[in-house]
């Protein structure tokens, strides 16, 4: 099958990451200009770009199916990349490319239905050995058949939507008296995020690590698996710092998960890129827990230490191209870091912090890897995340690439929003995360303080508040002559100052 | 305000830390035995800073009222309230007087919609007891209070939109 031009289902920075390596493999591409930003970096990507944002619409179009495969057809798209997020892993959608001659990029229809709903996944991994926690036979419909599972596997116990993922419609329950209210909250949000209100339950697993196997696959039944990433650095199931590889996996563990990783694969003959998830306790001991059948946002990390473009893989593999590489060429070399920079007030426990970003600037190097959507200017809307930027860091090593990203982030240069990245520069200072000692559970039992400031930024900033008051209220010159430049008040004071009202 | 009888202000930080300074103001601070010079700057690439010890801090005022300001340092924000000594020792007068009873507002961390309400006015509230649901980017967020205490008024309203820092219940500390 010949792909000649990609609809890019997708914006920010998954849209720019394929679009580049289909500019490098010659492939045409068609972004969808939206209502919500019709300026977005992403588009100034794109070889055509499909204006949409006339339309006022309900849904954002990534969303609307029927109107992506209408633009595919009228601008003559071969293909159509669903990135992550939106209809990524929406079996219907695959489908319907395919009904329409259009490629999906992405695993077969059947593949991505088995795995998106997590008890038939669970089901399949059962049978086929693979170890997964324990938990109920299948969905649960109510409160009192939710405490009786869980009164027979004993608490504590997670509640997981069948259809979830990334943390929506999960919740811990730790006794009883939670369950009618937490199975409520998890139903409902379910039913919100993926119209789909069912849930089931399993043990929950006391601080594991999360360790996810990167799976490409092709369309002649040839899997492979290129290493794990370690993603225990998480917030309420939403992953912040990725790093590739684990340094709790030696390599008979590696081979163990990732020969596993691939069987699981080959049972749904999965092909396309896609991602295994476990989790590791603490006796090494691992439990399926779902697969991903996507790109994922961390893809970067294991791009950066095996040498291998993704995104060149899935295009490729979706033109019927056989793997041409082999279990036995994956390399792993080097250690790669990702921390999520998102609009986020960390003081504020993480709160989204939306608006316009009016200063940026990244470092680069040798070791550094930024995937970004948004420059000077761009704002981070509330329709969608609120990625601002991936710095991927990469090292000889672990302590290299901790090193390395402590360097980096002081180079991080972002006004306008509050970001996550105090929050990591007290990660890279962390004594337990320096050793590899944390799990899941690390952000909300061992840190104390969620951000870092070095010895004497509290104190300039004491400063600036006296010098503010000095000159609104001690001085005889007008209040309106700007600090030492003698300008007029600056405007980002009196932009910040409007916004509040 | 006569200016002539300040020797200096204190900077008090909202957990209760005390940095003074001498009136009138210097560029310079003297950390040991030396003296750095900080600066505040302002360029066409990097927006507002503090230039200090050769390094650039980006800084931004979020809000000022009266003596009270909010200064965002490093993507770190501080509240301060800028205190002259007369200023300083009537606060600890009123403060002494004035005990510990007091009405807690939880406001909206951030903008979103209101999918349930958990208490009503009268409710007995504990101490990380959710108070609303706030739907915001694609989660739901539990609202939990921050205090012990008794709901006196609730301003949330079920399925409502709400901006950040909206008032969403009030309640009496016990």
């Amino acid at each position: 099958m010949k792909i000649t031009k990609i609809l890019i289902a997708n914006r920010g920075e998954i849209a720019i990451r394929i679009m580049k390596t289909a500019t490098k493999l010659k492939i045409k591409t068609v972004a969808v200009r939206t209502a919500a930003e019709p300026n977005a970096m992403y588009l100034s990507f794109a070889d055509e770009i499909f204006d949409y944002s006339e339309e006022s619409t309900e849904i954002p179009v990534f969303l609307d199916i029927e109107k992506l495969i209408e633009i595919a057809l009228t601008t003559g798209a071969d293909a159509i990349h669903p990135g992550y997020g939106f209809l990524a892993e929406n079996a219907y959608f695959a489908d319907k490319c395919l009904d329409n001659k259009i490629s999906f990029i992405g695993p077969s229809p059947d593949a991505i239905y088995k795995m998106g709903n997590k008890t038939i996944a669970r089901k399949i991994a059962l049978a086929h050995n693979i170890p997964v926690a324990m938990g109920s036979e299948g969905n649960i419909s109510n409160e009192e058949e939710a405490i009786a599972v869980a009164e027979k596997i004993g608490y504590p116990v997670i509640i997981k939507a069948a259809s979830g993922g990334g943390g929506r419609g999960m919740r811990i329950v730790r006794k009883s008296e939670e369950m009618e209210k937490l199975f409520v909250i998890a139903s409902k949000e379910a039913e919100k995020a993926f119209k789909d209100p069912s849930v089931f339950i399993e043990k929950y697993i006391e601080n594991p690590k999360h360790i996810e196997f990167q799976i490409l696959g092709d369309k002649k039944g040839n899997v492979i698996h290129l290493g794990e990433r370690e993603c225990s650095i998480q917030r309420k199931h939403q992953k912040l710092l990725e790093e590739a590889p684990s340094g709790a996996l030696d390599d008979r563990l590696r081979e163990i998960m990732g020969s596993t990783a691939v069987r699981i694969a080959k049972a749904v003959g999965y092909y396309s890129a896609g991602t295994v998830e476990f989790l590791l306790d603490s006796e090494k001991n691992f439990y399926f827990m779902e697969m991903n059948t996507r790109i994922q946002v961390e893809h970067p990390v294991t791009e950066v230490i095996t040498g291998i473009d993704l995104i060149e893989q899935q295009i490729r593999i979706a033109k019927g191209e056989e793997l041409k590489i082999r279990q036995e060429d994956i390399k792993l070399s080097g250690w790669a870091i990702e921390c999520r920079i998102n609009a986020e007030d960390v003081q504020a426990g993480f709160a989204p912090d939306p608006g316009k970003i009016d200063k940026l600037s990244l470092p680069s190097g040798p070791n550094i890897r930024i995937d970004t959507g948004v420059q000077a200017g761009s704002s981070i809307v509330p329709n969608y995340d609120s990625m601002i930027a991936k710095l991927i860091v990469s090292g000889k090593n672990r302590k290299e690439a901790i090193k390395n990203c402590k360097m980096a982030l002081d180079k991080v240069w972002i006004k306008g929003t509050k970001t996550t990245l105090p929050f990591f520069r007290m990660l890279v200072r962390n004594q337990k995360f320096q050793d590899g000692d944390f799990t899941t559970a690390f952000i909300e039992k061992d840190l104390e303080k969620y951000y870092y400031n070095s010895e004497y930024e509290e104190m300039l900033a004491a400063w600036l508040a006296t010098k503010l008051f000095v000159e609104e209220n001690l001085q005889e010159t007008s209040i309106q002559i700007d600090f030492e430049n003698g300008k007029e008040l600056s405007p980002w004071l009196l932009n910040k100052r409007i916004n509040q009202f | 305000m006569n200016n002539l009888q300040i020797k200096k202000l204190y900077a008090l930080s909202s957990e209760k830390r005390k940095f003074r300074f001498a009136l009138p103001l210097r560029n310079k601070i003297r950390i040991g035995k030396r003296d750095y010079v900080v600066s505040l700057r302002s360029d066409e690439k990097y927006g507002t800073y503090i230039f200090w010890k050769n390094r650039k801090y980006p800084v931004e005022i979020v809000r000022s009222r009266q003596n009270k300001y909010e200064i965002l340092f490093n993507d770190i924000s501080y509240i301060f309230t800028v205190e002259t000594p007369f200023s300083l020792q009537r606060m600890k007068v009123l403060n002494s007087k004035k005990g510990r009873a007091e009405n807690e507002s939880v406001k909206a961390p951030m903008p979103g919609k209101l999918i349930d309400i958990c208490v009503r006015e009268g409710s007995e509230i504990l101490r990380g007891q959710p108070l609303v649901i706030l739907e915001a980017m694609k989660m739901q967020n539990e609202i939990q209070s921050p205090v012990n205490g008794t709901v006196i008024k609730v301003l949330a309203r079920p399925n409502s939109n709400v901006m950040k820092d909206d008032i969403l219940v009030e309640i009496k500390v016990h």
